[in-house]
């Protein structure tokens, strides 16, 4: 056995060669928080990695997050209102029900040089609409029928048939890519080191590791003043607090309720806090054989939830109190009736509906962590109803699992999902209230009706006014009990210029360090 | 031997086909992944469409296969998410884990042989004892939880090393250490267990009434020999640690198969699941093959059998 330790040191070589492989020779000081060092680069932590750097193909928020910062759109929505704002797009027209038309920003270039202009609106759309690059977008954009390029500045998008929310899709999924830099190197490169017209340049993508980009002195908006930004991915949110406590990063989203405090007392630290687009509901499930298809029994349950005791003791008062379909920052919202707490309301309505409470035993599915306390919620829902006698059985699913459940039609009683960006009425109750809409928990014939009425109605004073109606219908009805718009919450870096958008995106653009 | 050799390769066969085959079917079971993928507004007929596009319309044992036709081709399918080489993707990441199990071979090896052996030597003294309570620890204690301790210190609070990603030495420290605890543990008792049985032998109580010093009794005598079976268990250890890499790779943000795996998992990208099972698979059967083969060639007893 004379051979042991030469084995041994074989390994230790084995190590030595192992470790000074990848990344050793690019930077090292990736620990400890030197503010002084870093006033012109930011690190994000980000919980995982992007799907693919090429536009318009990966629908995650993800992707799209981090992208946004290397691609401009068209058009988007003011980070604190949510209203439109020009951005390569200077206006926009709708000349007839069929066509629209986007006169374009004028001396925009690209990271390589290129000059932005009709053509590559042309090509980014003509990209999600094209079968073989398999754009996850394209189930979106069927409808636009053809893309023309009027002159160098101006496109006139033909669509099949009416499309009253193109602008919608515009904002939320268009970005604008180099048609020539795509085309000389195929897709496949242009997937891992981007070319766009945004505020950051692509620098270095390791996968599972960090995307770096840097500053694009030449941004049509002026240089940015963060010169350096990384995303760091680090998929466990406790390594995550742990890399932001160290100051390794600077940002990161999605702080847990029960997380605030420990991040407002932290040194050199803050909590930055945004209503979010996004919102939470506890779907009262038509679609499942039951008492719930009978609406006096849900709207018992909306009598006998108090949300605003959920919002202040399982959410420790993060989040903003909806009573109908749509969040205020909504296009299309109007104030609905509040049913209220008022649990003798609630036995009143159920025995009317030929139901003893405590003879009721319903279901209530949850997805654990994909909203902030969402299996806390459910449960905290659970012991609500437990109040007024009926019994309920918790079930929480695996995520991928909670929406097949939805879409299979398999869901019991109730369940909670959340829904956004939500920004127009049309997405929100197309795709919740109709009998074949995937991730719906609602039908009625009538309601149905008045919704595709509704939906491609041109005049915006009509179409404000079919959501109106709809709104109040679908409390009468109480399709769901509303909860909440979320609240993201961000652990921002003391000296961080940072305001947390609505619509949840990470514009570095936007930052800077004081 | 040769003969040996061909039966078991064949079984490395037969074990990467059934990993693949329970795993397609297993992944299965969680329904298929097109709607993740989509948005979630996109109606039901764009749904089936994409199903049809991406194959998982057709009956299931269609799908397998076909999966099984292409993956004797090593053609696993293009990630759903990124439209890249499956296999490509899954081999790029090899590297890192490797790095990481190696490594933390290397220091279990470093750390639980001398303490092994010190134990079986100083047998029911204080030293064992806290030795043996320890290696029960180090069994005992979950690897996410004993990962999140020691970024909190070090990282955290101390904030002498960084808290995860790949890279530098320093970036491995912790998941290196992380991932050595069980196998420091699992070492130190055979060590220990293998050294008493060979120190109750004629041959050393001889040795040591004929006046050899201890430190050569131990060094000389009794190590070599106790260390035989624990070459086996490194073998079998290495394909532990590949897997165990999973956890502490998510821990500490370590850009390797385990981590890429999770990731894949959750996101239903079903073709980077399977390419992984099948390299994981393979490389642990083919460490256990070589280890066998090793074995047959120093024992030939084996071989007979």
């Amino acid at each position: 056995m004379r051979k042991s330790p030469v084995l041994l040191l074989a390994l230790i070589l084995m190590l030595l060669l192992a470790a000074c492989t990848e990344g050793t020779s690019g930077e090292t000081s990736t620990s400890g928080g030197s503010s002084d060092t870093k006033k012109d680069s930011l690190v994000i932590g980000f919980e995982a990695d992007a799907g693919t750097l090429i536009a318009n193909s990966d629908v995650n928020y993800v992707t799209d997050t981090q992208i946004r910062n290397i691609y401009d759109p068209l058009i988007e929505r003011d980070g604190e209102t949510g209203e439109y704002t020009p951005v390569l797009a200077e206006e926009w027209e709708n000349i007839d029900e069929l066509t629209w038309r986007l006169k374009l920003k004028e001396g925009v270039k690209f990271h390589n040089g290129a000059d932005f202009n009709a053509e590559s609106v042309k090509f980014s759309i003509d990209y999600i609409l094209d079968e073989a690059n398999q754009s996850f977008y394209r189930s979106r954009w069927v409808d636009v029928a053809e893309v023309k390029v009027i002159s160098p500045y101006e496109v006139e998008i033909v669509t099949a048939k009416p499309f009253p929310s193109l602008i919608q899709r515009i904002i939320e999924d268009l970005l604008i890519m180099e048609p020539g830099y795509v085309e000389e190197v195929g897709a496949d490169v242009a997937a891992k080191e981007p070319v766009g017209t945004g505020a950051y340049k692509f620098v270095e993508w390791s996968r599972d590791n960090y995307l770096k980009l840097e500053a694009f002195e030449d941004y049509w908006q002026g240089t940015p003043k963060i010169k350096n930004l990384e995303f760091r991915y680090i998929p466990e949110f406790s390594s995550r607090m742990s890399a932001f406590l160290s100051g390794e990063i600077d940002l990161f989203k999605n702080i847990p309720v029960d997380s605030v405090a420990e991040i407002e007392g932290a040194e050199d630290a803050k909590i930055a806090e945004v209503a979010s687009s996004r919102i939470n509901y506890l779907a009262l499930n038509t679609f499942h054989e039951g008492p719930l298809q009978d609406v006096k029994v849900r709207q018992a349950l909306n009598y006998a939830v108090d949300v605003d005791e959920l919002l202040e003791s399982v959410l420790n008062g993060y989040g903003t109190k909806m009573t109908g379909p749509l969040a205020e920052i909504n296009t299309g919202y109007v104030e609905t009736k509040d049913y209220g707490y008022d649990p003798d309301k609630a036995i009143a309505l159920l025995e009317e509906a030929g139901y003893k409470p405590e003879e009721l035993t319903l279901t209530l599915d949850t997805p654990n962590g994909r909203y902030p306390m969402d299996s806390h919620v459910a449960q905290a829902i659970a012991s609500q109803l437990q109040k007024i006698g009926v019994t309920v059985e918790v079930q929480v699913n695996e995520w991928g699992n909670h929406l097949e459940k939805i879409q299979n039609r398999e869901m019991g009683d109730m369940f909670i999902l959340g829904w956004g960006p939500a920004f127009d009425p049309q997405s929100t109750i197309e795709n919740l209230f109709t009998k074949e809409a995937p991730y719906s928990g609602f039908y009625d014939e009538a309601i149905e009706k008045k919704i595709y009425e509704t939906t491609v109605l041109f005049d915006e004073k009509e179409r404000f006014d079919g959501f109106e109606e709809l709104q109040n219908d679908l409390v009468e009805q109480a399709a769901w009990v509303p909860l909440w718009q979320q609240a993201d919450l961000y652990a921002v870096r003391g000296n961080l210029n940072f305001s947390p958008r609505v619509d949840e995106k990470m514009q570095a653009y936007e930052m800077s360090w004081e | 031997m040769l003969d040996f050799i061909i039966k078991r390769f064949l079984q490395v066969i037969v074990v990467v086909f059934l990993a693949l085959t329970v795993v397609f079917f297993l992944i299965r079971l969680s329904g298929d992944p097109t709607t993740l993928f989509l948005p979630p507004d996109a109606p039901k007929e764009q749904i089936e469409e994409y199903r049809e596009l991406l194959g998982y319309n057709r009956p299931l044992i269609v799908q397998y296969g076909d999966f099984m036709i292409s993956a004797v081709r090593g053609d696993f399918g293009q990630s759903l998410r990124s439209q890249e080489d499956a296999l490509s993707i899954v081999l790029s990441r090899v590297p890192a884990t490797f790095q990481l199990a190696i490594s933390a071979l290397v220091l279990s090896l470093l750390i639980a042989i001398p303490l092994g052996v010190l134990s079986a030597y100083k047998r029911n003294t204080i030293f064992d004892r806290i030795a043996v309570g320890l290696t029960v620890v180090g069994q005992a204690v979950p690897s996410f939880w004993l990962g999140l301790i020691l970024i909190y210190i070090f990282a955290a609070q101390f904030k002498i090393l960084p808290s995860g990603g790949g890279g530098s030495l320093v970036h491995m420290l912790l998941p290196t250490l992380t991932l050595a605890a069980y196998s420091v543990a699992r070492f130190t008792r055979f060590t220990r267990s293998s050294m008493l049985d060979i120190l109750r032998n004629d041959y050393i109580r001889t040795a040591k009434a004929s006046g050899v010093p201890p430190s050569r009794l131990i060094m000389k005598y009794a190590l070599k020999n106790s260390l035989i079976p624990i070459i086996t268990l490194v073998a079998l250890d290495l394909g532990v640690l590949l897997g165990g890499a999973v956890i502490t790779e998510v821990v500490f943000s370590w850009p390797g198969i385990g981590r890429l795996l999770m990731q894949s998992l959750m996101n239903r990208d079903f073709p980077i699941v399977l390419a992984g099972v099948f390299i994981i698979a393979l490389i642990y059967a083919v460490i256990n093959f070589i280890a066998d083969i090793l074995y047959a060639y120093v024992n030939p007893q084996i071989r007979v059998k």
